[in-house]
């Protein structure tokens, strides 16, 4: 009987060394990736990292749930000899993390209560605990329950109903105006709203000259450009606008020059 | 060389997200922001549509040289090809080119000012500015915004026949949805 317990006892501590071996490696090599490669790091693998070690501690926390784990609260460690002096196979064993089993270790390394603060809270705890009473904690929990239950529901169900509350929120937020993309549009394209001497507006002619003018200038400007398109005799033929009001001063004899050149090569023709 | 052109707009409380989706998807560069001053002028000749050049400047960099550019007629290909296609010639010029070109005969036809992010994804280069009016012909300081949209354009440079490029930029308008409706416009539509 004692020799299977024993038996037993060996193989679940030597298992168990071997799994926190495993979560040992686990957190050199993630403080590692943390303090040298912090610039490359992103969220999804140090949310891998974190799902290693939690998978890892779970499987010890089988482990010892384990029925043929032996409870190892009946075993108990003394230390039977304490020496100030340094062990060099102890530090070989533990890779020079306790080179010494000496009497400031032994609280650390060998303690199986809590520490006080933690005991401390841990108290305050089981006496708020006990002093609400039974039926509060149990509505309390259902509660929690409902919670959880509600969040799992929303995270699993298939994406489909999700989609469509979201596209009916988001129609109401839309991020562009057509209208706009227009308006923009036709100002690069042909400076619609940008010329210089219509009041600011989208009313403003692709081609000023070319065409009567839709601006509310003065008449004079329409019987200039209705001779034609922006060919005044003299006036070396630029198109912008600007030209506008000098041409009201001889209205009469423009008309007449337009007449004849219109047939002939004018040297400011453009 | 061709431009192929996507344009599209976003309103000014989703340009932060867009800006955010763009640093992403786009190639890892500091982001740059431009100010640019853009004079177009207008050559008319006897008949038929004005000839139209398109000078540059950037008012970030005042000592830059400036940049001329000419743009043809949207080509008028199969209706399938998703980007706007136009023949493209770009060239750099001295300071002294709205001298020169007022006395080729080009009159300034219309300016604006435009700033804004540029963002790069190999050969794509997407834009997104803001446009303002000069009030005063000339002052670039006293501005006006057009509308209280961001203009955003997506094009490439590349010689003509290529249309992979479109369906790349059609691929990477997908991914820009639904913030921005990055499509082809037609200029010659907008006009009435």
């Amino acid at each position: 009987m004692q020799q299977r317990e024993e038996k037993q006892l060996e193989a679940s501590v030597e298992s168990l060394i071997s799994r926190v071996a495993h979560v040992k490696n686990a957190l050199h090599s993630f403080i590692y990736k943390l303090e040298n490669e912090y610039e490359r790091l992103t969220w999804p693998s140090v949310l891998d990292n974190f799902a290693l070690l939690s998978g890892q501690l779970n499987t010890i926390n089988k482990l010892l749930k384990n029925e043929k784990t032996p409870s190892f609260r009946n075993q108990v460690i003394i230390p039977l000899l304490l020496s100030p002096d340094r062990d060099e196979d102890l530090a070989k064993l533990t890779e020079q993390r306790v080179p010494v089993f000496s009497h400031e270790i032994v609280p650390d390394y060998l303690r199986t209560k809590p520490d006080p603060e933690v005991e401390e809270q841990e108290k305050q705890l089981s006496a708020e605990a006990a002093r609400i009473g039974p039926e509060v904690a149990q509505k309390q929990i259902q509660t929690l329950n409902k919670l959880c239950s509600n969040l799992l529901e929303k995270l699993n169900n298939p994406r489909e109903d999700r989609d469509a509350e979201s596209a009916t929120m988001r129609q109401n937020k839309s991020s562009f105006n057509p209208a706009d993309t227009n308006a923009l549009v036709g100002a690069v394209a042909f400076g619609k709203g940008l010329s210089k001497c219509r009041p600011p507006g989208p009313v403003a002619p692709g081609h000023p000259g070319q065409g009567p003018m839709m601006s509310g200038g003065p008449t004079l400007q329409q019987v200039t450009i209705g001779g034609g398109s922006g060919q005044q005799a003299g006036m070396g033929g630029p198109v912008a606008p600007q030209q506008q009001g000098q041409p009201g001063k001889m209205p009469s004899s423009i008309k007449t020059n337009i007449k004849s050149a219109s047939g002939s090569m004018h040297p400011y023709n453009r | 060389m061709m431009e192929y052109l996507l344009q599209g707009s976003v309103l000014d409380q989703a340009l932060e997200s867009l800006l955010h989706r763009l640093r992403g998807l786009c190639d890892n560069m500091e982001p740059e922001t431009f100010t640019d001053h853009e004079l177009v002028y207008l050559l008319k000749g006897q008949q038929g549509n004005p000839f139209i050049l398109r000078a540059r400047r950037s008012l970030s960099h005042p000592k830059a040289p400036w940049h001329l550019r000419y743009l043809g007629q949207p080509e008028v290909g199969d209706k399938s090809r998703h980007a706007l296609v136009r023949n493209c010639v770009d060239v750099a010029a001295s300071h002294s080119l709205p001298d020169f070109l007022n006395e080729m005969g080009f009159r300034m036809d219309h300016e604006f000012v435009a700033n804004g992010h540029i963002f790069r994804k190999g050969a794509m280069k997407i834009v997104v500015s803001k446009l303002s009016r000069i009030l005063v012909p000339g002052n670039t300081e006293n501005t006006e915004r057009l509308s209280l949209s961001y203009l955003v354009e997506l094009s490439v440079l590349a010689p003509a026949g290529q249309d992979t490029v479109s369906e790349d930029m059609r691929s990477f308008a997908e991914q820009l949805k639904p913030l921005v409706h990055l499509e082809k416009i037609d200029p010659s539509k907008q006009r009435h």
